[in-house]
């Protein structure tokens, strides 16, 4: 039985539209995948694709190019965009590999990179800039942030996915902030720049609330020029949602949210442990496949379809169970299952509410999942205020094949790698840890050390690991101590590393596989705040005390009782002359001047 | 005026200057500092603990660990019962095995972990509950096993968590969590497994023990880590805030089951924390995290009432949700305080002057000892002259120093004569050094052989300053004889030494300098014996006697025998402690206060010579 799983279909999918010639200029597409996850979860893909001709786009006609976005990018000079939202982790050991091969999921938190047409790396830059802070109040997001140590110009681990007819004067950025939370102030502006900004369509289903209490979560912006062989260039703008959610979870009614503890009569018991009684209950994780709706776990149905999208493609919602497995569906709705076994789509009617229903049901056939191509982890280990040490570890599972991929790590200054100290250990099938030098695992190195408060560590690794092995990378970092207006309000939090960037390069044909490691918290050596506090206070005291004492000393006379006598005696007289004398001088210093 | 003329007077005495005032000072630092630590129980001199940082919010949440759980408890004991290991789905599970060697005696396991993904969560921190198969009292924690499983599964349903909650099961409390913790850091020997699975930065780690069966009245909090290291204040004051406050259980702490809130028990539970402190060994699973900087306490239940197991879940669950709702590292609050009593406290700033008087108290007279070198002692009527102080005990001048040196710096008019350093300096850092000897066996040895090597010592500690002391007297065979103010160097060194690292260790751990400042407090005031053989003899005899009692091998075989605990056992531990926790306790005892005692014996052992 061949199994495909459904991210070759959602890959499958983009290929086709990359090769395939656009027919129409100006179009619009959504399309929602479900698949339900082992462990009660669901993974809920939502893309929406919107294209304009170059000309019309050039001009400033915006169809379904968002005219806020598409303004923004000819301001900036912006050929090609990414942009990235994304919450959780994608727990691979469970879920398999990624949708879109991890194309279309960025680091935790923000994760931005574009093209941009420049002279020179400077004005680049500087438009760049221009971008972050326009997509800053776009978005919502603190994008204004991606300064210059949080800007990086990779050199081999991104490469443009749209067709751009001069290549030389692009100029590649990329920046992370792996510390920002996305949320509902997130998801607003991107609902609008829909064409059926969340009325209608599979968009209706985004609520704020279930959105961002999904165990994993990526928005992620693309705009790309598609230019094909035979005919006009194209401005193609993609919007995807991905998310897991957690069924149970997300069935929970908003008036009852809080998972209190079951009433003993509904605990799912294993009644044939001997020792199960009333009060004494071995649970059972449920074997069948949790019962879902579309209401239960959006919270709301599906609202029609957006009346922009192509009329001739009307299946916008897929779901991937077993086709044994029973699905209910409202009225008006047209099921259609597909040849391989597994995916069936519907064809929505355009005015009536749509909702899917799964009851329990114990099936036979299970959705495979393919294993993923590789294992990564990358964690910081030592201890100390002073230094510590990176470790990341890959792990290859293909019992055949070798995996060839380019690590990028983009590293706050702060942090201060010690390339010389890389180091490589590779565990091969027998177990048995062996330590190699990096140079035989590092076919490639791409190095641009920091700069302290300019620039951060970018580090571009080509590396291979052979297969049904783990290598484990290490190297040490000595940690900078920050000044103190430096630190952000929560400096015993620690400081936010931007995840690893893991591209891998097996197939040169297809679209490329990305992996992005979780991203890390580095301790820094921080101040006890209170302290320059008790300090000024302190320091103030002893300076008012001290000038207090001196100026006292400088000013008061000490004299004997009859010179004081004397003093005050001749107080009228001395003021006199002393008058005098002032007069006297200044009259002198006049003629002086003068002279 | 008044001030002027006893300034004068001073200056006019350096007998009074240089031998009786460092004298008197010293022996009042102690006084006072030992009278400090008496005071610290007082009302007027500790305070009431308080929650410093205010994200934890104690006791703020309702803990809905209750009803049909205890089912699951119940189902989850039966199985462990059974020996089955299986923990809840859900939880990502990954084991390590770990092998240390101390003192002959091999320790081995396996550490059973599991860690709750944090929904949203991407695996930046973490918390740690630990429940070990064993107690630190080596009983089977059935209970606290189970009800961290049930919890485990309990926790996984809630949505809030916004740190990884990591599981850990180790066999023991001794080995377990050290060897995880190390690894976790990438820190750990060969012998130990590194880890497979990983989460971020760990922010707490609390530790479950509940080895009976019948419900329990009192939580007993046991909070000292590795080294005297203890956790934030605010991690303590938290548990006593959820347990009292919230969950109305009492809290107890170091063993003081009945309290009163008396003058006696308050210091009776401050001797005994500093007890422990002191010994700087590890009180339960969650001392070994205190090194890295992860705050951690054992919950114990204790007690014969009407809580169940439920009410410590609901507790630790709270208590949870109070690490959760951290956005930062703990850093609020204390990390240097002794207890009283569950609410009340003394920080390092009160207590502190304690042992820093007593660690002074041998700066002080190291100091005095250096000045009194400078002077030639016996040439006082060229120093006074004139002056209208009665010499009324004029010390006999020294045989040694010959006249001619006397009459020459009576002729120059000077008083200041040169210090022989070479000897002093080099015996104090020479007898330093060997420290070195003992703390390497005392660690290296098979555990069978540490009774007997303690008698040995015993006695080498007998023989060893009578032969340099006779050695120092007749001369090297290479050098001159030695001189008086050599003598005197030589302790002002070793005083100067001790002093330096006693108060260096007040800082670090408290007690620790304070315990050994006690022990080492008679050495401030040894001296050589001078004069008649009849009076020389017995009193040095007399004072080396004493002093043996009080020698580092006499002392723990004291401590043994006032314990009952066999001294195998002691120094097995020690020696564990030194190979797996990182202890340094014995560090201080052979490289700090043995070479100073010694150096005590010698000076008095040079007086029958």
């Amino acid at each position: 039985m061949t199994v495909y799983s459904l991210f070759s279909f959602l890959l499958a999918l983009a290929v086709t539209l990359w090769s395939s010639p656009v027919s129409a200029s100006s179009d619009y597409h959504e399309q929602l995948f479900l698949q339900p996850l082992p462990q009660s979860s669901l993974l809920a893909s939502f893309n929406f694709r919107g294209n304009t001709s170059q000309q019309s786009f050039d001009n400033q006609h915006f169809q379904y190019f968002p005219r806020a976005l598409g303004q923004i990018l000819q301001h900036a000079h912006t050929k090609e965009l990414h942009l990235r939202f994304s919450t959780g982790r994608w727990d691979a050991e469970s879920w398999g590999p990624r949708p879109w091969n991890g194309s279309k999921e960025g680091g935790t938190g923000v994760e931005l990179w574009a093209w941009i047409d420049a002279a020179d790396d400077e004005e680049a830059f500087a438009k760049w800039i221009t971008l972050t802070q326009s997509l800053s109040g776009l978005f919502c997001a603190s994008l204004n942030f991606v300064d210059s140590t949080r800007t990086t110009r990779p050199v081999v681990s991104f490469e443009p996915t749209g067709d751009h007819p001069k290549v030389d004067g692009l100029h590649l950025l990329h920046g992370t902030l792996p510390g920002e939370v996305v949320c509902t102030e997130n998801l607003t502006p991107f609902l609008k720049l829909l064409p059926c900004k969340g009325k209608a369509g599979i968009s209706t289903l985004f609520d704020g609330h279930k959105l961002f209490d999904a165990a994993w979560q990526s928005m992620s912006v693309d705009m790309r020029p598609i230019c094909p062989s035979d005919g006009d260039c194209i401005v193609q703008i993609e919007q995807t949602v991905d998310m897991v959610l957690d069924i149970e979870r997300s069935k929970r009614p908003r008036s009852n949210p809080i998972p209190r503890p079951v009433p003993n009569e509904q605990l799912l018991c294993d009644t044939s442990k001997p020792y199960n009684s009333h009060d004494t209950c071995y649970p059972l994780e449920k074997a069948s496949g949790n019962a879902w709706s579309l209401q239960e776990v959006f919270g709301r149905t599906l609202n029609g379809v957006c009346p922009l999208a192509d009329s001739d493609e009307q299946q916008s919602v897929c779901l991937r169970v077993p086709h044994e497995r029973q699905v209910f569906h409202s009225e008006g709705a047209v099921e259609q299952k597909k040849a391989d076994g597994f995916t069936r789509c519907f064809s929505l009617s355009s005015s009536q509410p749509f909702d899917l229903s799964i009851p329990e049901q114990a099936v036979q056939t299970e959705v495979a999942l393919e294993e993923p191509v590789l294992h990564a982890e990358r964690t910081i280990v030592g201890h100390g205020q002073e230094r510590g040490g990176m470790r990341i570890i890959f792990g290859n599972p293909s019992k055949t094949t070798d995996v060839d991929f380019i690590l990028f790590e983009s590293l706050p200054w702060y942090l201060r790698p010690y390339i010389h100290t890389l180091q490589a250990t590779i565990t091969g099938p027998d177990g048995v840890p062996r330590e190699v030098p990096a140079s035989e695992l590092v076919t490639g190195t791409f190095y641009r050390p920091a700069i302290d408060r300019e620039r951060g560590t970018q580090l571009e690794l080509a590396l291979s690991v052979p297969a049904a092995s783990t290598v484990t990378l290490t190297y040490d970092f000595e940690k900078a101590i920050l000044r103190y207006n430096e630190y952000p309000p929560d400096a015993n939090r620690g400081f936010n590393v931007a995840p690893a960037v893991i591209r891998i390069l097996n197939a040169p044909d297809s679209a490329p596989i990305y992996i992005r490691s979780t991203s890390l918290l580095l301790p820094l050596p921080t101040p006890d705040f209170s302290m320059p506090y008790n300090v000024i206070i302190l320091t103030s005291t002893v300076i008012a005390l001290a000038f207090g004492t001196v100026f006292n000393i400088l000013v008061r006379r000490v004299v004997s009782v009859d010179e004081a006598a004397a003093l005050g005696a001749q107080s009228l007289k001395g003021r006199i002359l002393g008058k005098l004398v002032a007069i006297r001088d200044r009259i002198k210093k006049k003629e002086t001047k003068v002279e | 005026m008044a001030l002027k003329s006893a300034i004068r007077n001073l200056r006019n005495n350096p007998q009074l200057l240089f031998v009786r005032l460092p004298n008197i000072l010293s022996f009042l630092c102690i006084v006072v500092g030992v009278v400090w630590l008496l005071l610290l129980p007082l009302n007027d001199y500790s305070r009431q603990t308080y929650i410093s940082e205010n994200a934890l919010l104690p006791g703020q949440v309702h803990a809905y660990f209750t009803g049909s759980e205890q089912n699951i408890f119940r189902g989850y004991k039966k199985e462990i019962q059974a020996l089955i290991q299986e923990g809840p789905a859900g939880l990502k599970v990954a084991t390590q095995k770990y092998e240390y060697t101390s003192a002959g005696i091999g320790y081995q396991g396996e550490n059973v972990y599991g860690i709750i993904h944090a929904p949203r969560g991407d695996a930046t921190e973490a918390i740690v509950l630990v429940a070990a198969w064993k107690t630190a009292d080596d009983e089977l924690n059935l209970n606290g096993v189970t009800l961290a499983l049930t919890l485990a599964r309990y926790f996984k349903r809630w949505s809030l968590w916004s740190k990884d909650i990591i599981f850990v099961f180790p066999p023991d409390s001794k080995t377990g969590t050290q060897a995880w913790i190390d690894a976790y850091h990438d820190l750990h020997p060969a012998t130990v497994q590194p880890l497979p699975l990983k989460s971020g930065a760990l922010q707490g780690a609390l530790v479950i023990e509940y080895p009976f069966e019948n419900h329990f009245h009192t939580l007993h909090i046991v909070y000292d880590g590795v080294n005297g290291q203890l956790p934030n204040l605010d991690l303590f004051n938290t548990a006593v805030a959820i347990a009292g406050g919230q969950m109305g259980i009492g809290a107890n702490l170091q063993e003081m089951w009945k309290h009163d809130d008396s003058y006696q028990d308050r210091l009776k539970t401050i001797l005994r924390g500093m007890t422990k402190q002191g010994l700087g060994y590890a009180t339960g699973a969650h001392s070994s995290f205190m090194p890295y900087h992860i705050d951690a306490i054992t919950l114990q239940p204790k007690g014969e009432g009407w809580e169940d197991e439920m009410a410590l879940g609901r507790t630790i669950e709270s208590l949870c949700r109070s690490l959760n709702n951290l956005l930062e590292h703990l850093h609020q609050s204390f990390f240097f305080y002794l207890l009283m009593q569950s609410n009340r406290f003394v920080s390092i700033g009160t207590y502190l002057p304690s042992a820093m008087l007593i660690a002074g108290n041998f700066t002080i007279m190291a100091i005095a000892l250096w000045m009194r070198t400078g002077y030639y002692s016996d040439s006082k009527p060229g120093v006074s002259a004139g002056s209208d102080t009665p010499k009324s005990k004029s010390e006999k001048p020294s045989g040694t120093v010959t006249e001619k040196e006397v009459t020459e710096s009576k002729l120059n008019g000077s008083t200041v004569a040169e210090r022989v350093l070479a000897l002093p300096l080099t015996l104090v850092s020479g007898l330093h050094l060997i420290g070195l000897v003992p703390l390497w066996i005392f660690n290296t040895i098979f555990h069978q052989y540490f009774t007997a090597a303690t008698y040995i010592f015993v006695g080498v500690d007998v023989v060893l300053p009578l032969i340099l002391a006779a050695l120092l007297s007749n001369g090297l065979g290479i050098s001159r004889p030695i001189v008086p103010q050599q003598y005197l160097l030589i302790k002002s060194f070793a005083l100067l030494l001790l002093g330096l690292s006693l108060s260096t260790l007040a800082t670090l751990n408290f007690s620790l300098s304070f315990m050994i400042g006690l022990l080492c407090a008679p050495l401030t005031f040894i001296t050589r014996i001078q004069g008649a053989a009849a009076v020389r003899y017995p009193i040095s005899v007399l004072g080396l006697a004493l002093l043996n009692l009080l020698s580092p091998p006499a002392v723990l075989i004291g401590v043994c025998w006032y314990t009952g605990v066999p001294i195998e056992t002691v120094l097995t531990q020690a020696a564990f402690g030194w190979d797996v926790w990182g202890m340094w306790t014995q560090v201080v005892v052979w490289c700090v206060w043995w070479p100073a005692w010694l150096i005590g014996c010698v000076l008095l052992g040079s007086s029958m010579f």
